[in-house]
């Protein structure tokens, strides 16, 4: 980090400005409370602060170079006490050897000078204390201001790679086993292979593109749930049945990309696979005060016993939910003695 | 034995079954008695027609096919078909002849039709160690178990582990306890202790497992000899490792 007052041209201005005010303010009690001459006040007032304006400006290496540790803070103060006392008796003798050369013939002001000396050497200490302590405080709040920056863009890598873990992966036992009925079909109906191979290939399709997006609009996702029931159908047959009702409004909404396919697919798992009965999944989706609700119900077999999930999916989905809304309870789940229910609200963009 | 090869083919899927179904087509020798849609209607079926040979999927409704295996007394040559990749280890430790792996070949297929001829001719009743296998086989590190299928009185129970309030070991069988009633089982102690929710159940003695929130209180007998009891009044006896195991949970 350099020096901030000549990091742009503007603060080196206001530097200046502020120099040229206390050198008017140094002239002032000069002349008016002094009675020294309006020639040798300003002479007197303009060689001491360009100097220590010029040293100034340097006195912010030290502050880099000694830093306010707590376990070692009595050394630094000493330093910089060491350092004060040093740069300030060198500006006022400096100003002293200037001014009592300029004006060598005139005994009365040099005796001023003189007599000033310790004085000055004290308003030097003074000023650097005060140039450091702001140079200090200019440099703890860019730090800080780093490290917000840093934590915040931490955040959002964290965040990303989160919601990249909670993204929907195929499941390999899904395509393998409908390769397995299309290879059935083929021998006994190769029209419905034909069908189903172009249903398995459009959902393959939509759902490696769209894993690489974080949203995705309403209809298009659910054209992904039809094909992918579609396919479940053909492989159960009579065991499944399925409903979509959306609402016409809401199918440009964007939705979390795959944020419905793991519900499905839980209404499959959970009913379908594990019943001998029919099991029908509805999928509803109307607009609810200020959200999108999209409702999945399905039907399951109470008697099936716990081959219970540990809720890994739905984690996942309430988790994606919390990080790309900010909002808890984006996900209710509701279970009746065999009717699963699961409600998704998607905040509407005020 | 009979020049006829008996088969039963068990799929929750049609197409699936209709697979085999076709490609058994070119085998006069091999007759299929049966085909089932699950678990329950398989075991029925196997025990009533007793097949020489099953073609069996793994996920299935209400039991797998690994659970249908545990309930057969004498189970006839198995070919396992699938689409699970990570069952294939398990389907060898079961002494499976083969297994294939869906979407398969007719090549593949007759491949393990000769194994299966090939075994039920030199071999036709290589069973025992099938069962022996069976027994010991542990599911992978995250994968507990949730319901333990038994058999009693050619009923098929199924107990969901959370029912269970204690096991103990008894020669070669383990004795389930459950709040409706106890079973048997054939299976080892440390079947269940591998592969039960350690979070849930824990093993205090060479031939007792409990479940950890039914534990009432645990006296101490005499010097280093504990006593447990669980809320339902049963009482184990303790371990000296059980105890250290014990009070490592509890604490």
């Amino acid at each position: 980090m350099s020096n901030p007052f000549t990091q742009k041209n503007t603060s080196l201005i206001i530097y200046f400005a502020i120099w040229f005010a206390i050198a008017q303010n140094h002239f002032i009690i000069l002349y008016m409370f002094l009675n020294i001459t309006f020639e040798l006040a300003v002479a007197d007032s303009l060689v001491y602060n360009i100097i220590y304006c010029f040293l100034g400006l340097g006195l912010w290496y030290p502050t880099r170079y000694i830093s306010l540790d707590e376990d070692k803070i009595w050394k630094a103060l000493s330093n910089h006490f060491m350092a004060a006392v040093f740069s300030s008796v060198i500006w006022a003798y400096a100003g002293y050897f200037i001014l009592s050369n300029w004006f060598a013939d005139n005994q009365s002001y040099i005796q001023f000078l003189d007599n000033s000396l310790v004085l000055r050497i004290t308003f030097g200490v003074i000023l650097y204390l005060v140039l450091i302590s702001f140079y200090y405080m200019i440099f703890y709040y860019k730090s800080f201001k780093e490290k917000a920056g840093h934590e915040l863009k931490m955040e959002t890598l964290l965040k990303e790679a989160e919601l990249r873990s909670l993204k929907y992966q195929i499941n390999p036992h899904f395509i393998f086993n409908s390769l397995n009925s299309i290879s059935s079909l083929t021998m006994s109906d190769p029209k419905i292979a034909q069908q189903m191979t172009i249903n398995l290939s459009g959902f393959l399709r939509s759902t490696l593109s769209h894993n690489d997006r974080q949203m995705n609009k309403l209809k298009d996702e659910i054209a992904n749930i039809q094909l992918y029931l579609e396919i479940e159908k053909i492989r159960f047959g009579e065991n499944l049945d399925f409903n979509i009702e959306i609402n016409p409004q809401c199918e440009n909404t964007e939705v979390p990309s795959m944020i419905l396919q793991p519900l499905i697919e839980n209404a499959i798992k959970h009913g379908v696979y594990e019943s001998i009965d029919k099991i029908i999944i509805s999928l509803v989706s109307k607009i609810e005060a200020k959200y999108l609700k999209i409702q999945v119900v399905n039907n399951y077999d109470p008697d099936t016993a716990s081959r219970k999930g540990k809720g890994i999916g739905l984690e996942n989905i309430k988790e994606r939910l919390r990080l790309i809304y900010n909002q808890d309870n984006l996900l209710t789940i509701e279970k009746s003695e065999n009717i699963f229910t699961a409600n998704i609200y998607i905040p509407k963009e005020q | 034995m009979s020049s006829k090869v008996t088969t039963i083919i068990i799929d929750d899927e049609k197409l699936a079954r209709n697979v085999i179904r076709n490609y058994l087509g070119n085998y006069a020798d091999i007759v299929i008695v049966d085909e089932c849609k699950n678990g329950y209607e398989a075991f029925k079926s196997i025990t009533s027609n007793k097949p020489d040979l099953i073609f069996l999927d793994i996920q299935m409704p209400k039991i797998s096919g690994f659970e249908l295996l545990e309930l057969l007394d004498d189970p006839p040559a198995i070919v396992f078909s699938t689409a699970f990749d990570h069952y294939a280890l398990k389907a060898f430790e079961v002494n499976a002849i083969d297994y294939l792996l869906k979407p398969f070949s007719e090549e593949r297929f007759m491949e393990a039709i000769d194994k299966v001829l090939l075994k039920l001719k030199n071999r036709p009743k290589d069973k025992d160690d099938i069962i022996d296998k069976l027994s010991n086989h542990k599911l992978s590190e995250k994968d507990h178990l949730t319901r333990i299928v038994v058999k009693k009185n050619s009923r098929i129970i199924v107990i969901p582990t959370d029912k269970i309030i204690n096991i103990e070991a008894q020669d070669d069988y383990v004795m389930i306890n459950c709040e409706d009633g106890s079973y048997l089982k054939t299976k080892t102690l440390k079947f269940f202790e591998d592969n039960l929710d350690p979070a849930n159940f824990i093993r205090i003695h060479r031939s007792h497992i409990v479940r950890i929130d039914l534990i009432k209180n645990i006296e101490l007998l005499e010097k280093e000899s504990y006593r447990l009891t669980l809320a339902n009044g049963t009482s184990c006896p303790v371990s000296k490792s059980g105890y250290a195991k014990l009070k490592e949970i509890l604490n």
